[in-house]
């Protein structure tokens, strides 16, 4: 009835017309403004802090500075919320103004006088490893961690993930082929519209009050509890919608800061807003990456053996960049089948802005070594490089770099993509062709694949109510940070209940008192988690009105059915007492009345996940992966080195379309932010580690009018376990693009293309090394 | 946000301006014209730009002209850089004019805030440098007209209360065979690796440029290597680059070298496509 078809999403009017609201859009008369402090220095010791000047301005009410505050974070707690001692990168907040306004406030902040000692600062993961690199965490041995976080101290190493497959010696051996690259970028950012922002209150009851532009509701108010001995029962946090996310607004930071500014105000309410140069490098950013990748294969293209270094650079504080540079190297061969597998990846420290998931957590990243080196390899054998990732793909039966078995059901049909991708992109009419003196024309692909590495007893839940109407209500913790995911759950209800989608009403925001938990809104689980918990609430709805109805229709509950507003006799459906009828309980003509309110309930817990072996990698990390195949086709130019990108392919197996315009909009989105990453999004640095571009005007997506024609294809292998087979897909789009641009350039320009972003000038420098080649 | 306390004034006339200026100061506050307001807010979020009051000129009359006398083309200097697209008036200029930052930006952006702003590309300048325009300067003394060479040379050298108010441009240049072409780091939205425009009169090639340098320029020496057409194309362009003011940009939109590169492939097509062989 509803799944499978174009829902427009339930949010769509609200945003068309601009009515919809985000967290800074809740403005309340008396609601004190905070403004951050932040440091100018990527590495620096804090001599003093002198606030007096600023304390002094009317309208200020409280500053509030580093000492005494608990260290945060979510694997090991490296990080106060306010520098303390020391700052490890430029953009970190040493300071909070609390003032009337946010006029009073930025004022006050430009007073706070901070006295540095700037210490040497260190950018690259591979410096930052080599020995007398400055330490960024001189305590890192001492700081409270989980059980499956390693960080190494006196080093640079917050976390290593070690995959150990098979024997490597005897994939070497077993090699006639060896190739070995390496690619590198820098961090860069999220760029989501919507700048984070977070408001607290501290109610004389003891409730704290916070509303935050978040993925994770449900995580602040667990931090919020852990970091500063709330009571959890205490804390309450509103999510409305978040206008764009795509990882970097899973971290908790804002919000802590809001509620130690609240208190510091007798609980005043307090808003703290980014600003944009703050959204872009004081909150966290999108990861940046050194990688080394060496693949061995027999002559006739079987890739025996692969060697993986991953460094990436996680910044200042490890948050969530260990969760990031794990889940690499959980896929970190790619959608290969690949017997002896040797992989180390690192979360280092340096002196950037920290890192955070951004859409596809760690995958595109992890894809563009690994692509990049498949290319290669095709080359060195004489080989096609679309016939050897088919020759590779992974396939039930297989096992993944930390063992886990394949079936069709968790990995779905990589082949058929690639079939399918060869068609779309008419792969065997040409790969390179050069159109005039000038001109050339090529092609590039990718294999991408993912599986969520969340939290193994991560849950979601989902409560159903009714209207009297006989309509529904659904109520999730999934956040609608823009993926639709809402408006999907509404069919999947829909489907299940056979009734109209324009009956299933959801609830849009969150609050943590009153709506179930959902983990977080990342990973691409809101369909599978939420969707399999609102399949289940369904049911638990069903179970209810065929009780009812079985006193109403005096039949038995197995003779019942639920659908169209009805519950019906299955043999004849002209016996049957409207669900309006009896949502509230059924009313006999004498008064008497049965039942009662119906609440469904459900809920979903991941199944049988693992952490990762220590020393081996071995466990099983997400409960399914979603494979594809991508491409790109672009016109270089030879003599001044710009392209542009013409088409961009993908197809991708997502189990199931359940809703083809979403889906597409997911699809397209997600590569459309790939190729922006790929072709000209990245922080800058000067050399002593500071970020040069913090602003739009400097860091520039990629804009409408830029984009290449999109082609999107799904392919549909059920996951049997999923919501009507439906695989996660918010992310999947993205992965493949990077290493697609690359490879399709690299074969356009004649040179190895292992940097990101690819602006013309990388391209030219690169030409240039070739020394032989002139203007 | 604009992070300091501003007045804001609304001139009717240039007398009222100037008048205004004069006063504000005079009560010892620092007054800022006002065009489009875009480089202000951008800048002083930075704290990189700071102002008591903001004097917006946008509504005297002489400073939204657009007229097309039959010699001269008259362009006010708080007209809206889309206002000067689409009458279009010098191609040229429209060129230019289209490809400094977005549609959306270039509503608010004015010709005189283009030329006359911190952000040292001032793309708009160019045409008016090759056309030998003529600045109308509004100041304490009156209303005066004089060469653009006179007053721009990096940079606008007004003197403190005094504004621009128009430009004025000799038609005949309107329809004169000219090159634009703006290369960026990426893309099409940003600031210019190398923005060449150059138009050719009287069988000469004049040639001005922005992104080079930190500051747009036309140089007479460049032209003269240029247009020196009994030495081979590829020398009178190796003199040209040679004869470049110093220091070349090398920032992040791009390496000084790879600007040269830019440059140098800019110079042949700009006297291929017009015929300055």
């Amino acid at each position: 009835m509803a799944i499978g078809k174009s829902v427009i999403r339930k949010d769509a009017w609200d945003k068309v017309t601009g009515r919809a609201k985000y967290t800074n859009d809740f403005k309340e008369k008396g609601m004190l403004h905070a403004k951050l402090v932040t440091s100018p220095y990527a590495h620096a010791r804090i001599r003093a802090i002198d606030i007096e000047k600023a304390r002094s301005l009317p309208g200020v009410r409280a500053i509030i500075t580093g000492e005494g505050l608990p260290l945060t974070g979510e694997d090991l707690r490296d990080r106060p919320p306010i520098a303390f001692d020391k700052v490890r990168y430029h953009g970190e907040v040493v300071a909070l103004v609390v003032a009337d306004t946010l006029v009073h406030a930025e004022k006050a902040a430009n007073l706070v006088h901070v006295v540095y000692e700037p210490l040497p600062a260190v950018g690259k993961p591979s410096e930052a490893l080599k020995e007398g690199a400055p330490l960024i965490h001189e305590q890192l041995g001492s700081y409270q961690k989980n059980e499956h976080t390693y960080p190494e101290p006196n080093t640079n190493i917050a976390h290593r993930t070690k995959i150990r497959k098979g024997n490597i010696e005897q994939g070497w051996a077993e090699s006639d082929v060896v190739v070995e690259t390496s690619v590198a970028f820098s961090p860069s950012d999220h760029v989501a519209i919507e700048t984070r922002c977070a408001t607290a209150e501290i109610l004389p009851d003891g409730h704290i009050i916070i509303s935050a532009s978040s993925q994770s509701p449900f995580m602040i108010k667990r931090l919020i509890s852990t970091y500063f001995g709330e009571d959890v029962g205490n804390i309450i946090v509103h999510t409305p919608l978040v206008g764009g996310a795509y990882g970097g607004k899973a971290p908790v930071q804002l919000e802590l800061l809001a509620y130690l500014a609240s208190k510091a105000v007798g609980g005043r309410k307090v808003s703290v807003w980014n600003a944009r140069e703050e959204d872009m490098i004081t909150s966290p950013v999108h990861i940046g990456l050194e990688a080394t990748v060496k693949l061995g294969a027999t002559k006739d293209g079987y890739i025996k053996a692969a060697e993986i270094l991953f460094l990436f650079d996680g910044g200042a504080y490890s948050d969530k960049a260990i969760d990031v540079s794990r889940a690499a190297a959980v896929d970190c061969t790619g959608p290969y089948h690949i017997e002896n597998v040797w992989c180390d990846s690192l979360c280092v420290y340096t002196n950037h802005p920290y890192a955070t998931p951004f859409r596809g957590f760690g995958h595109s990243e992890q894809a563009f070594a690994i692509e990049r080196a498949m290319d290669l390899l095709a080359e060195k054998l004489g080989m096609d490089k679309w016939e050897l990732r088919r020759k590779n793909a992974i396939r039930p039966g297989h096992t993944t770099p930390t063992q886990v078995v394949l079936n069709r059901s968790n990995v779905g049909d990589l082949p058929a993509c690639l079939d399918r991708l060869r068609e779309l992109m008419e792969w065997d009419e040409w790969q390179r062709i050069e159109i005039d003196a000038y001109t050339v024309r090529a092609k590039g692909i990718s294999c991408a694949w993912k599986t969520s590495t969340i939290d193994p007893d991560a849950s979601s839940g989902v409560l159903l109510t009714f209207n009297p109407d006989g309509s529904v209500n659904v109520i999730s913790g999934v956040v609608e940070i823009g993926t639709g995911t809402k408006t999907i759950l509404a069919q999947i209800v829909a489907e299940k209940l056979k009734m109209d989608v324009n009956d299933v009403y959801v609830k849009m925001d969150i609050d943590t008192q009153t709506t179930p938990e959902h983990w977080k809104t990342v990973g691409s689980r809101g369909t599978f988690m939420a969707g399999r918990a609102a399949l289940e609430a369904a049911d638990d709805a069903i179970r209810q009105l065929k009780a009812i109805a079985s006193c109403v229709l005096r039949a038995s509950v197995e003779d019942l059915e639920v659908g169209y507003g009805k519950v019906f006799l299955r043999d004849d459906p002209s016996i049957y007492v409207p669900v309006k009828d009896i949502a509230y309980g059924y009313k006999y003509p004498n008064g008497n009345a049965i039942g009662g309110q119906i609440i469904g309930r459900g809920n979903y817990i991941l199944r049988h996940l693992t952490p990762l072996n220590k020393e081996t990698g071995a466990g099983k990390p997400g409960p399914e992966w979603t494979v594809g195949a991508e491409g790109v086709e672009i016109e270089f130019n030879r003599r001044d080195y710009t392209y542009k990108i013409l088409k961009a392919f993908a197809v991708i197996d997502i189990g199931k379309v359940l809703n083809p315009k979403a889906a597409l909009g997911q699809a397209m989105g997600a590569m459309s932010m790939g190729l922006s990453f790929a072709s000209r999004e990245t922080f800058l640095f000067d050399r002593y580690e500071r970020v040069l571009n913090p602003q739009l005007r400097t860091y520039r997506p990629i804009r409408f009018g830029e984009h290449p024609e999109y082609i999107v294809e799904f392919i549909e292998t059920p996951q049997i376990d999923a919501p009507y087979g439906a695989r996660g897909a918010g992310e999947h789009g993205l992965i493949g693009m990077p290493a697609a641009l690359a490879n399709a350039l690299s074969l356009a320009a004649e040179v190895p293309l292992n940097e990101l972003p690819l602006i013309p000038e990388l391209i030219w420098r690169k030409k240039k090394g070739d020394s032989h080649d002139s203007i | 946000m604009i992070p300091f306390e501003i007045t804001y004034h609304r001139p009717r006339s240039i007398e009222e301006a100037v008048h205004l200026f004069d006063t504000l100061q005079q009560q010892g506050k620092k007054p800022l014209y006002y065009g489009g307001g875009t480089e202000i807010i951008t800048l002083s979020r930075l704290h990189l730009v700071a102002a008591d009051a903001v004097i917006d000129i946008k509504h005297i009359p002489e400073c939204r002209t657009l007229e097309f006398n039959p010699h001269e083309l008259v362009l006010g200097s708080a007209l809206p850089l889309t206002t000067l697209e689409e009458a279009n008036p010098f191609p040229l200029l429209t060129k230019a004019a289209r490809e400094v930052a977005d549609r959306t930006a270039r509503n608010q952006i004015t010709l005189g805030g283009n030329i006359c702003g911190q952000i040292f590309y001032r793309e708009t300048v160019l045409p008016l440098l090759l056309s030998d325009s003529q600045a109308v300067i509004a100041g304490k003394d009156g209303v005066k007209q004089c060469s653009i060479h006179d007053v721009f040379l990096q940079h606008i050298r007004l003197k403190p209360g005094q504004f621009l108010v128009q430009m004025k441009v000799d038609r005949s240049y309107a329809s004169l065979p000219h090159f634009h072409r703006k290369r960026r780091k990426q893309g099409k939205v940003g600031y210019p690796l190398v923005t060449a425009a150059a138009i050719k009169k009287d069988g000469q090639i004049r040639v001005a440029l922005s992104g080079v340098c930190p500051f747009p320029f036309r140089s007479k020496e460049m032209e003269e290597r240029l247009n020196a057409r009994h030495l081979p194309l590829h020398d009178r362009i190796e003199g040209a680059i040679r004869a470049l003011p110093r220091p070349i940009l090398d920032d992040i939109e791009g390496s000084a070298a790879y600007r040269l590169f830019v440059l140098k492939q800019m110079l042949f097509d700009m006297i291929d496509e017009l015929g300055g062989e």
